[in-house]
């Protein structure tokens, strides 16, 4: 009977390494503390459990990087704090206004990335108000970013204290073992999320190994950027490069010029990758993008065509590609797009929202309605506002100017500080000659978003309109700052000096 | 006064010599200066709304260079170094051309094509070292040197086609190297501020102590001192004659421009604030260059040509200085007429005596010098002129009244074994009370080795365990005629010597009383003595004199090897150190970006409490951060001291023997020190190859 037993039960080892080959973290977790109260000395259930762990918490943190506010409002790791346009990602170009902006003044890209949503740092109050009015969520600093946020669920489960007592821990004798080393220096790094101890030990590890292992080098600069020390970060990974070319390491090093805001030398990095690994999808998506943030929409667009062509499921590119073509007047090929996302499996609220869109300026008026009540029934509170200021948008255009002005109320309810939909709400008050509303409208306009030049502009109109040539001028000035081409303002502009001069 | 063709402010304090221009876009030029924030500033006068652009570098910028580096590419790219790290930036780019950490530091920076090379080097200098990249970030040199660099260029010295480096350094030497053999040594009074070449084969050279000067290949034309130091050199066609002229820009403020043949001065001006720096570009895109000087209070002035004119001064000039002239000459007269007919002349045999002799007795062992005259006039004073014994060039000796006679003892302590030439002017006199002395001029030469002292041979030779063997074909009298070439010997020489297969000597410093054995036998030269120092400098000499081109002698420095094991170690804790300091400042830096976010977040929520709370965190974290930042201090000067001395016993090691690949040993040792193989370096020093 007692045989039995022992042969029914598989080896609780055995079991832990099943589940965490099924991804079952919890169980083997379980599993390994079931062995460890037996033997506490049992180094490779100490080494499962450890990355049993790890695992459970360890997340993409190349794709998930992103920049805190403190981080980039008190950047100094930016060389060029004016560069010239087209080499920096920080100075917008204005010139060529064709896509709106996010809140932060971003051009709209054509997916949310962690990196898209920031902004260039000019404004503390504005950046810490911003997260607090819209409900995104920027973390203060890239040190306590996401991995730190999906990282404390952990700390409940650990109801005996923490596994491993990180401080009590002998560096240099677990830094000479090789088999253990790797995986404990990953628990302190993704785990415990403890970037000074874990750059310790790694210092530890590396000479252990006589300089000589490119991984250690990679985790050496991956804890230096994190730190905040690129430069060592930038030497230690050309370092590793020089074992042999690595795809990880290139991205890292990618980013990290990111960060230094050298676009240009990120994308000569990329270039020199691509001519190790030709075609390799996450470069040219890299580059995709940096092109993007650049504002160069064109080579953006036909890096992205190239991922199409070798990876024809890949989202991003095709939402790219969408977005550019709907806002390069061209509704009828985005929808295709975006049909295509629907046909992946894609079902969310933004998707049925740029469908109804684009078949509203495809004059697909039919679809027009279903695309934007299934928007509605999938949107969430963060995005519900965007869904019923395009519905505003629809309405506008088919001219029920009462459904446009109640899609914008409920736009306001959920976003106060919607600075596009004050500005439309402005215009239709002004229209139904409600002046005093429409101008206190537009001040709350741009007190939320200065970024926008259209309730500039509609001040400076309303102000014309009403003989205050004085207000209408200064108004006319600041929107010609945002977009220097803008031919109204400029047409306005030359009328008022005309008429100051003939005073 | 010149009139200055424009000027305009920068508003912003501009740090001495870190001042360049450049023309980042191929066209225009852009003067680009270091500010006191650690900044950058660029000026771009071709862009009347945006001008100034700055660059973040956040260290301390210890040079600063702008030049062409890319081959067949007309942009110039910016070269900056700072106390640890060089970057070689493309400003219209944004992007780096690459970025190198230098433990040494950079102190000067040169961008030009090498002897050897196809492509422009850049070239930078730091404590004792010199290293030249490509601008890929390639190390394509790596030399030592006897001090920290100072300034350096590349130039073709020799005229023979190719450039050499020249390198100012700390101990008053400019060295010329041909790739990375030192050719030419030259010694003056003071650090090397800062070097410029003109062509052909004559370059200016300025001193700390604030002497400006030319020299044509190896021979000094002429030099000017000045009370004020010398900020910046540079070299401009003023007078538009088709000659570039050398401008001088001063700490008081003043600039001047002189004939770069004759060191006259042809043009001057004065700015409110000390000059940070002298460029030469087309600022005001007419064609031709203008020369533009920089204060360090961002004070702009521009001149050219125009700016030149001839003043109306002139004349009453000429007349004022015939005048001055001609009041001398009247005084002078007046003397002679006194003299004759009082009769305080001095007899007209009277000579002056010179005795130079090395001294034990006297407090602090030194060189002695013995002035006398041959009757009984009496010496009233003595002005002494030596360059780098004393602190300003010149000593005047004047003893009290009741001391003078007609025998004065001078003591010397030449700082370092260099010939020296030694100008004195006596004030030869009857009696103390008259107040007509005549004057005499004289001119002895001190030999190279002259604070050693030559001491009787010891009788156990076995004392010291460091020494230097080659072997050596000569004659002793050769050597007899060294000794008396290099040293000063007294009358009865201590040489043991048979004067034929067998010659010994035995030498006493008077720096450390230290004493050091050279002895000849059977062909075979031995040299013994603790200071590799001294040891090298005697086999270059020897080398030099005898015409040696080779000597591939046998070395053994237990001391020196143990010294320079002991350094490794210091150095590797010290990295250690200084990474950990590093993190955790990187840390608390987090740290505090975050507070002052949260601060800033509660402060919006009108949050006094949790304001405060934040804000007395704040500056707790920033009273630690400043210790922090002390130790890091304290340990980064350590590590350059350190660093300093390897350098120095690497250079010592190599110049225990003479020949032409020299550099192949330096770049042995370097990779020796760095892989911290005692074995190699032991070999190394002993034999020199591995």
């Amino acid at each position: 009977m007692v045989d039995n037993n022992v042969i029914l039960l598989v080896d609780p080892f055995y079991a832990a390494c099943i589940h965490l080959r099924k991804h079952n973290y919890d169980k083997c977790i379980e599993c390994c503390t079931g062995i460890l109260l037996k033997n506490p000395y049992d180094q490779a259930t100490w080494a499962l459990k450890m990355r049993a762990l790890t695992e459970q918490l360890s997340i993409d943190d190349i794709e998930a990087e992103e920049e805190g506010i403190a981080d980039s409002y008190f950047n100094s790791d930016a060389i060029a704090e004016n560069a010239r346009i087209g080499t920096s990602l920080r100075s917008t170009p204005n010139s060529c206004n064709q896509r709106p902006r996010t809140i932060d003044g971003r051009p709209l890209s054509g997916i949310v990335r962690p990196s898209t949503s920031s902004a260039g740092g000019n404004n503390l109050q504005k950046a810490l108000k911003t997260p607090r009015t819209v409900g995104s969520s920027r973390p203060l600093t890239s040190q306590l970013a996401r991995n730190i946020r999906l990282g404390t669920a952990s700390m409940v489960s650990q109801m005996d204290g923490p596994f491993i007592n990180i401080s009590r821990l002998n560096f240099s004798k677990y830094a000479s073992d090789k088999q253990l080393s790797k995986l404990l220096f990953n628990y302190i790094y993704y785990q415990q999320n403890d970037i000074r101890n874990a750059l310790d030990f790694a210092v530890e590890a590396t000479k252990c190994c006589f300089f000589e292992d490119p991984w250690w080098k990679v985790q050496l600069g991956k804890c230096y950027v994190m730190l905040g020390l690129l430069r060592d970060g930038e030497s230690q990974f050309r370092s590793a490069l020089q074992h042999g070319p690595n795809i990880e390491v290139f991205l890292r090093l990618s980013r990290l010029f990111v960060r230094l805001d050298q676009p240009l030398s990120s994308l000569d990095i990329c270039q020199q990758a691509l001519s190790w690994f030709p075609n390799e999808v996450t470069l040219l998506i890299e580059m995709a993008r940096i092109f993007e943030g650049l504002n160069n929409i064109s080579m953006s667009v036909k890096y992205y065509r190239d991922i199409l062509e070798l990876d024809a499921t890949d989202m991003e590119s095709i939402a790219c590609i969408g977005l550019h073509h709907f806002y390069s007047d061209q509704p009828e090929v985005a929808l295709r797009y975006y049909r295509r996302l629907l046909q992946l499996g894609l079902y969310n609220a933004e998707l049925f929202n740029n469908l109804g869109l684009c078949s509203f300026y495809a004059q697909q008026f039919d679809v027009v309605t279903a695309c934007f009540e299934n928007a509605l029934r999938l949107a969430l509170d963060y995005n519900a506002a965007e869904i019923w200021y395009n519905i505003s948008h629809i309405a506008i255009g088919f001219g029920d100017l009462d459904i446009a002005e109640h899609s914008l109320h409920l736009t306001l309810s959920l976003n106060s500080s919607h600075g596009a939909a004050l500005n439309n709400l402005a215009v239709l008050q002004w229209r139904k000659n409600d002046v005093a509303r429409a101008e206190s409208l537009l001040n709350s306009a741009i007190a939320a978003e200065d970024h926008l030049y259209e309730p500039h502009y509609n001040k400076a109109l309303l102000a014309q309109e009403e003989g205050d040539h004085q207000t209408s001028y200064v108004m006319l000035k600041k929107s010609l700052e945002i977009y220097p081409n803008h031919y109204n303002s400029r047409d306005i502009l030359n009328k008022l000096k005309k008429y100051f001069s003939s005073l | 006064m010149a009139v200055p063709l424009f000027s305009l402010q920068l508003r912003h304090s501009i740090i001495p010599r870190l001042v360049t221009i450049g023309k980042y876009d191929g066209s225009h030029y852009c003067v680009t200066a270091a500010t006191s924030e650690n900044k950058i500033l660029i000026h771009s006068p071709h862009k009347p709304e945006k001008d100034i652009s700055y660059l973040n570098i956040n260290q301390k910028i210890t040079a600063l260079l702008a030049g062409k580096a890319i081959p067949n590419d007309e942009k110039d790219i910016l070269v900056v170094g700072t106390v640890g790290s060089v970057l070689a930036y493309n400003v219209d780019l944004n992007s780096d051309l690459f970025y190198k950490e230098i433990p040494d530091g950079v102190a000067a920076i040169s961008i030009g094509k090498l002897s050897s090379m196809k492509d422009p080097a850049i070239i930078i200098g730091g404590n004792c070292s010199i290293q030249a990249f490509d601008y890929k970030g390639n190390e394509i040199l790596w030399t030592v040197t006897g001090d920290n660099v100072r300034s350096i260029i590349v130039m073709d010295v020799d005229l023979d086609g190719s450039n050499e480096i020249l390198v100012g350094s700390d101990d008053y030497e400019i060295r010329e190297f041909k790739d990375d053999i030192i050719v030419n040594e030259i010694s003056e009074t003071s650090s090397i501020c800062s070097l410029i070449h003109f062509s052909p084969g004559r370059f200016a050279y300025a001193l700390d102590n604030g002497t400006v000067g030319v020299y044509d290949k190896f021979r000094r034309v002429w030099r000017v001192k000045s009370k004020s130091s010398v900020n910046f050199l540079e070299k401009y066609d003023l007078d538009g004659d088709g000659k570039e002229e050398l401008i001088t820009g001063w700490s008081n403020g003043k600039v001047d421009a002189r004939n770069s043949i004759t060191g006259e001065v042809i043009f001057r001006d004065v700015l409110s604030t000390s000059i940070a720096g002298i460029v030469v570009g087309d600022y005001r895109r007419a064609g031709k260059c203008q020369m533009i000087v920089i204060s360090t209070t961002g004070e702009v002035r521009g001149y050219d040509n125009t700016s030149l004119k001839v003043e109306s001064g002139v004349q009453t000039n000429v007349v004022h200085d015939l005048l001055q002239k001609r009041q001398i000459l009247m005084a002078e007269l007046n003397n002679y007429t006194k003299a004759s007919h009082e009769g305080h002349g001095i007899p007209g045999d009277t000579r002056l005596i010179t005795e130079v002799s090395v001294s034990e007795e006297t407090i602090d062992p030194c060189v002695l010098l013995k002035l006398s005259t041959n009757n009984s006039m009496i010496l009233k004073a003595v002005t002494i002129f030596a360059e780098g014994i004393f602190e300003d060039e010149t000593q005047v000796i004047h003893p009290k009244r009741d001391n003078v006679s007609s025998e004065l003892n001078i003591s010397l302590i030449p700082p370092k074994d260099i010939l020296l030439d030694i100008h004195i002017r006596a004030f030869v006199g009857s009696s103390v009370d008259i107040d007509q002395f005549h004057v005499f001029e004289l001119t002895r030469q001190l030999p190279k080795f002259s604070m050693y002292l030559l001491v009787n041979y010891p009788e156990n030779e076995d004392v010291l365990q460091s020494y230097v063997k080659f072997r050596l074909v000569e004659r002793v009298q050769r050597l007899d005629l060294w000794l008396s070439q290099n040293f000063i010997v007294p009358q009865t020489t201590p040489v043991k010597s048979d004067g034929q297969h067998f010659w010994k000597i035995a030498i006493k410093s008077l720096r450390d009383s230290s004493l050091t054995c050279i002895t000849f036998e059977k062909e075979m030269m031995s040299i013994f003595s603790e200071n590799i120092n001294l040891t090298a400098d005697i086999i270059q000499s020897l080398a030099s004199y005898l015409n040696l081109d080779q000597i591939d002698s046998l070395a053994e420095f237990p001391k020196v090897l143990d010294d320079l094991w002991r350094n490794m170690q210091t150095v590797k804790t010290l990295q250690q150190n200084s990474i950990k300091l590093n993190t955790s400042i990187a840390d608390s830096s987090t740290l505090l970006k975050n507070l002052i976010v949260q601060a800033e977040d509660f402060r919006l929520l009108n949050d006094v409490f949790n304001m405060e709370k934040c804000l007395n965190e704040i500056y707790l974290i920033d009273k630690q951060m400043i210790q922090n930042h002390q130790v890091t201090c304290e340990n980064h000067e350590q590590l350059l001291a350190t660093l300093k001395k390897i350098n120095t016993i690497i250079q010592n090691a190599s110049r225990i023997r003479v020949n032409n690949n020299k550099t192949e040993i330096i770049t042995t040792y370097r990779q020796a020190v760095a892989s911290e193989n005692m074995t190699i370096l032991k070999k190394l020093i002993e034999s020199g190859n591995k």
